[in-house]
C-alpha cells in the first residue's frame, strides 16, 4: 500500500473499494471475540469456510464471509449474523453449519431453533435489531464493532472510517477542542471529566512536548467494554488519538492496555501497522505535515494502575502507584510533560463527533452527560452482557426491558453500579435515570459503566464484604486509610455477616468511610466508602437484623440461617435425602422429612432439589 | 521566590509560593503533625495522611495533605475543624493499629485522645514491627545516599521495605540515613565491638586515630572515596576530632 498523502485520495480509495463491493451479497458474520472464540467460534469459521467450499460458492462472489469483534451478547456465543436480511443465530455449533448455508443462505428461510426465543413471552425472534438486547440500544462507541473486521482497514474506511481525522485535520486545533467541548463529551473511564475541557487544559501548558494516552487497563471484575472496543473496532481508537494528539499538539500516543487482552494487543497492533502504512500514522499524517505515532504499552497487572498517575508511572516504567501530589497530569503528566489520559470508549467517540458534529452527539443523553454509554449488564437478569444506550435511560429500563427482567421470575431487589468502588442502588430507586450526576447523587457512581443486578436472594451486608474484600487485594498500600483502614471496614462486615456484629458497628463503619472518603491518596481508596455507603443508606434494616436479631433476611450468611424441611409442604419423595452431602436428612418414604441441623453444612443442595418448596431457610 | 499571603487557622501570615502549606505553617508556628514528609526529599509526604488540613481556595473546600499541598495566592488554611481533627485522628487510630508498639504513634495517639484502638491491631507481624510504609527511607537511600539498596516491596497491608529477596544487599554501605530518617524508628541498627549491624548486614567500622571510637562504616568511607574523591585519610579522624 502507497501511503495516502490527501484528504482526496482518501475519498477516491474509500470510492474505490466500494465500487469493488457486491451489493446485497449474502454474507455470514462470525463473531470473533473473546467469549465467542472461547465458545467454540474458530471451529464454526472453519466449517463455514468447508461447506461453502463443498457447495461450489466462491467467497466475495456469490457469498461473503467475515470475522467481526464482539457483539456483547456473549453468554449466547458463537453468534452468527446473516446480512443483508438481519438475521441473528445464537449457540452455534460447526454442526449447524451445513444446514444454516442450504436454509438461509442458499435459500431464504430461517433455522428456526438457532434464534432468539424470549424467556418471557415465549415468543422466537430472527431479526438481530428486533430482540429486546439490541432494540433499545443506541450504538455509538460500538458503531463498528460485529459489523466491520477489524483486522481490515478497507472495512473500517468503508464504514466511514478515518473521514473525522479528514475533516479535523483541516481545521483549527482549538476549533477540534470547541468541538469536543460543545459535544459535552465526558471521560467514559469512570470521572466523567470532560474531555473538551481536558484537551483545552493541556494545550495551553506551554511545552515543546505532550503527550495524549489512551487507559484500556480496565480493571473492573466484569466489564469488557474497552476490551470489546480495542479487539473490535481498534482504527475507531486509534483515529480519536490522531485527533486528539492534533487538538493538544502531540506527536506521540500511548496505548496502555491490561496484561490480560492479548486479543486487544494484537489487533490494536495489526492496526496500528496498516495505519502507519496508509499514512494516518507516522510522518505527516495525510501529507498535512503532522507527525504523530502511537506506541502499546502492557498493563502492570494491579487494578490500581488504571488511576492516571500510576498509569503514567507504569508507562515510564516504574512502580505502578499513584502520585502523591497535587499536580494535574495535563500540566505534568507523563514524564512530567503536559499530558491527556482518556479512556478507550472515550477516544472512541471522537471521530463520529468530528464527522456528525457536536450537535448531533449532544442531540442524545441527558442535560448533563451527553451521548451513550457502554454498560457492561451482569448478575440475575435473562440477557447479560454490553450494551450502548443514550444516557439517562432508567435502571429499570435496563433490567427490565434490555435485561428482560430478573432470572427465574425472581423479585428485583438492587443494582450495584461503578465496578468495585461503586455502590448499590435499591429497586425503589430504579427509575432513576442513569447518568454521572445522578448516580453520584444516589451514593454510587457510573464508573466505567458495570451493571450488576441482584435479586431477592441477594444479602447487602454480603454484597458490601464481598467488594471490600477485592479492594483490601488490591489497596497499594502507599497511603494508611486504604491500607490499614479497608482491613479493618471488612473485618466488621464479617464479624456482622458471622453473627458476631456489635451494637455501634453501623456507626463505626461510617466513621470509618470518611476516613477512607477524605484522607485515602487516590481515587481507589477515597471511593472505596461507596459499597459500604450506600448499602447502610438504602438497606439499614438488613444491617440491624444481622446485627441484633442475628438473622440474614436474605437467607445468604450461612452462620445465620437453619435449614429445616415444612412438613405440611414436603411429600416425603426422599429426593433431599439421597442428594445430601451430609445424609442428614431422614424420613420415611410418603412422610415428612426431617433436617438434622448439627450435622448440616447449610449447602442448599436440598433447597434446590426439592420440588414441593418445602425447604426453608430462616 | 516569591512571597505571598495566605491564610492559616484566620491568621495571615506570609509564604513562599508552592511551598509546601506544612512548611509555611510550621514558619509561623502553627503545629500540624507529620510522619512521611522531609524538607530534603521531593518526592516525600502524601503517605501517612496525619498532615490533613482543609483548604480553601476558590470558594472550593477540600481535605488535603499539608505536607505537598502548594501554597498560592488567596488560599486559606484550617488546620483545626471538627472535621478535620476528627479525620485525623481516625488515621492515627488505623496507624495504632498497624504499629501498636511504635512510641511515637503512642504518644501522638494519647495527644488525640485514643486510650486504645477499636480495631484489630497487627502486633506480631514482626518483619515489618514499627513500620508504617512511608517509604521515606527508601528514599533516603535513593536520593540522598544515591545508594537504591532497599525498595518498598508488596502491596496493601503488607507494604513494607526490605533488601531484593531479603537477602544481603550486596549495595548497602550501612550508612544508616535510611534509620536517621525513619519516622518510627523501625529500622534496628546496632553498632557493637566496632561493628554496625543493619539490614542483616555486618559492616566493619573505621575507629577515629584520635579518640579511637568506630564512627563510621568502612564500606561508606569507600563509597565516599569513590564517588566525590575526597582524600581517604580525610576520614582517619571523626568528625569531633577534625
Ligand atoms: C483505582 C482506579 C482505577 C481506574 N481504572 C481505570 C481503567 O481501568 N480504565 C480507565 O479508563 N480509567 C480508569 N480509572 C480512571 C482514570 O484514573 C482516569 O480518570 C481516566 O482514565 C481518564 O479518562 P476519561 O476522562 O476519558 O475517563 C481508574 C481510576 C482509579 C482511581
Ligand atoms: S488509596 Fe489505596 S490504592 Fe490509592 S494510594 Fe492509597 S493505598 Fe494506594
Ligand atoms: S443444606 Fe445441604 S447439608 Fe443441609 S440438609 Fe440441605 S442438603 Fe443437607
Ligand atoms: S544503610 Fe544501607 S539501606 Fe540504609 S540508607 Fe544507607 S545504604 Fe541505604
Ligand atoms: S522503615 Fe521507617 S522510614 Fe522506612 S517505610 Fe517504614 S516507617 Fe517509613
Ligand atoms: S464475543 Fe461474541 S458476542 Fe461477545
Ligand atoms: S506528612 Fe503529609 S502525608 Fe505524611
Amino acid at each position: 500500500m502507497k501511503a495516502i498523502t490527501s484528504f482526496e485520495q482518501l475519498e477516491g480509495y474509500r470510492e474505490k473499494i466500494k465500487a469493488s463491493q457486491k451489493k446485497d451479497l449474502p454474507s455470514v458474520l462470525i463473531c470473533f471475540g473473546t467469549g465467542c472464540q472461547a465458545n467454540g467460534a474458530v471451529a464454526v469459521a472453519d466449517a463455514f469456510q468447508e461447506e461453502i467450499v463443498k457447495k461450489g460458492l466462491k467467497v466475495g462472489v456469490n457469498i461473503g464471509l467475515k470475522t467481526t469483534g464482539c457483539h456483547g451478547y456473549c453468554e449466547n456465543g458463537p453468534l452468527v449474523v446473516l446480512r443483508p436480511k438481519d438475521v441473528l443465530y445464537l449457540k452455534v455449533k460447526p454442526k449447524d453449519v451445513p444446514e444454516i448455508v442450504e436454509k438461509s443462505l442458499q435459500n431464504d428461510t430461517i433455522v428456526e431453533r438457532l434464534i432468539y426465543k424470549d424467556v418471557n413471552t415465549k415468543e422466537t425472534i430472527a431479526a438481530y435489531h428486533e430482540i429486546p438486547f439490541y432494540k433499545y440500544q443506541k450504538r455509538i462507541a460500538l458503531r463498528n464493532i460485529g459489523n466491520v473486521d477489524p483486522k481490515s482497514i478497507d472495512d473500517y474506511i468503508l464504514s466511514d472510517g478515518y473521514k473525522g481525522l479528514a475533516k479535523a485535520l483541516t481545521m483549527k486545533p482549538d476549533d477540534i477542542i470547541a468541538e469536543v467541548e460543545k459535544s459535552g463529551l465526558r471521560g467514559r473511564g469512570g470521572g466523567g471529566f470532560p474531555a473538551g475541557t481536558k484537551w483545552r487544559s493541556c494545550r495551553a501548558v506551554d511545552s515543546d512536548v505532550r503527550y495524549v494516552m489512551c487507559n484500556g487497563d480496565e480493571g473492573d471484575p466484569g466489564a469488557f467494554m474497552d476490551r470489546s472496543i480495542m479487539e473490535g473496532d481498534p482504527h475507531s481508537v486509534i483515529e480519536g488519538m490522531i485527533i486528539g494528539g492534533y487538538a493538544v499538539g502531540a506527536k506521540q500516543g500511548y496505548i496502555y492496555v491490561r496484561d490480560e487482552y492479548p486479543l486487544a494487543v494484537k489487533n490494536l497492533q495489526a492496526a496500528l501497522a496498516d495505519a502507519r502504512a496508509f499514512g494516518f500514522l507516522g510522518k505527516s499524517v495525510l501529507g498535512t505535515g503532522f507527525d504523530f505515532d502511537i506506541k502499546i504499552s502492557r498493563g502492570g497487572g494491579a487494578f490500581v494502575c488504571g488511576e492516571s498517575s500510576a498509569l503514567m508511572r507504569s508507562l515510564e516504567g516504574k512502580v505502578g502507584e499513584p502520585r502523591a501530589k497535587y499536580i494535574r497530569s495535563v500540566e505534568k503528566g507523563l514524564y512530567d510533560k503536559p499530558s491527556v489520559l482518556n479512556n478507550v470508549e472515550t477516544w472512541g467517540n471522537i471521530p463520529v463527533i468530528m464527522q456528525n458534529g457536536a450537535e448531533w452527539y449532544a442531540s442524545f443523553g441527558t442535560k448533563g452527560s451527553k451521548g451513550t454509554k457502554v454498560f457492561s449488564l451482569v448478575g440475575k437478569v435473562n440477557n447479560t452482557g454490553l450494551v450502548e444506550v443514550p444516557m439517562g435511560i432508567t435502571v429499570r429500563e435496563l433490567v427490565e426491558k434490555i435485561g428482560g427482567g430478573i432470572l427465574g421470575g425472581k423479585k428485583f431487589k438492587a443494582v450495584q453500579t461503578g465496578g468495585p468502588s461503586g455502590g448499590c442502588i435499591p429497586e425503589a430507586e430504579s427509575d432513576l435515570p442513569v447518568d454521572f450526576d445522578s448516580l453520584t447523587a444516589a451514593g454510587s457512581m457510573m464508573g466505567s459503566g458495570g451493571i450488576i443486578v441482584m435479586d431477592e436472594n441477594t444479602c447487602m451486608v454480603d454484597v458490601a464484604k464481598y467488594f471490600i474484600g477485592f479492594l483490601v487485594e488490591e489497596s497499594c498500600g502507599k497511603c494508611t486509610p486504604c491500607r490499614d483502614g479497608l482491613p479493618r471496614m471488612h473485618k466488621i462486615l464479617s464479624d456482622i455477616t458471622e453473627g458476631n456484629g456489635k451494637e455501634g458497628d453501623i456507626a463505626t463503619l461510617e466513621e470509618l468511610c470518611d476516613v477512607l472518603t477524605y484522607a485515602a491518596l487516590c481515587g481507589l481508596g477515597s471511593s472505596a466508602a461507596n459499597p459500604v455507603h450506600s448499602t447502610i443508606r438504602y438497606f439499614r434494616e438488613e444491617y440491624e437484623a444481622h446485627i441484633r436479631d442475628k438473622k440474614c433476611p436474605a437467607g445468604v450468611c450461612k452462620s445465620l440461617i437453619t435449614y429445616s424441611i415444612d412438613a405440611s409442604k414436603c411429600t416425603g419423595c426422599t429426593l433431599c435425602s439421597k442428594k445430601c452431602p451430609q445424609g442428614c436428612i431422614t424420613g420415611e418414604r410418603k412422610q415428612a422429612h426431617v433436617i438434622d441441623k448439627s450435622k448440616c453444612i447449610k449447602c442448599g443442595v436440598c433447597k434446590d432439589v426439592c420440588n414441593f418448596d418445602a425447604v426453608r431457610i430462616e | 521566590m516569591e512571597k505571598i499571603t495566605i491564610t492559616i487557622d484566620g491568621k495571615t501570615v506570609e509564604a513562599i509560593k508552592d511551598q509546601p502549606v506544612l512548611m509555611a505553617a510550621k514558619e509561623n508556628g502553627i503545629d500540624i503533625p507529620a510522619l512521611c514528609h522531609h524538607p530534603e526529599l521531593e518526592n516525600s509526604g502524601g503517605s501517612c495522611r496525619v498532615c490533613l488540613v482543609e483548604a480553601i481556595q476558590g470558594g472550593r473546600s477540600r481535605i488535603v495533605t499539608s505536607c505537598n499541598y502548594p501554597v498560592r495566592k488567596g488560599l486559606e488554611i484550617r488546620t483545626d475543624t471538627e472535621q478535620v481533627r476528627n479525620i485525623r485522628k481516625g488515621v492515627i487510630e488505623l496507624l495504632l493499629c498497624r504499629v501498636p508498639d511504635s512510641e511515637v504513634i503512642q504518644n501522638l495517639a494519647a495527644k488525640y485522645g485514643i486510650k486504645e484502638p477499636r480495631f484489630f491491631t497487627d502486633e506480631g507481624e514482626s518483619d515489618r514491627n514499627k513500620c508504617i510504609a512511608c517509604s521515606l527511607c527508601t528514599q533516603v537511600c535513593e536520593d540522598v545516599v544515591g545508594v537504591s539498596a532497599i525498595s518498598m516491596q508488596n502491596r496493601g497491608r503488607d507494604k513494607a521495605p526490605g533488601t531484593p529477596y531479603h537477602k544481603d544487599s550486596s549495595v548497602c554501605i550501612g550508612c544508616g540515613a535510611c534509620a536517621y530518617a525513619c519516622p518510627t524508628n523501625a529500622i534496628s541498627m546496632k553498632d557493637e565491638k566496632g561493628v554496625r549491624k543493619i539490614w542483616g548486614k555486618k559492616f566493619k567500622m573505621v575507629a577515629c586515630s584520635v579518640c579511637g571510637k568506630p564512627y563510621i562504616p568502612e564500606a561508606q568511607v569507600n563509597w565516599i572515596v569513590r564517588t566525590t574523591g575526597k582524600e581517604r585519610s580525610f576520614f582517619d579522624k571523626c568528625p569531633d576530632h577534625r
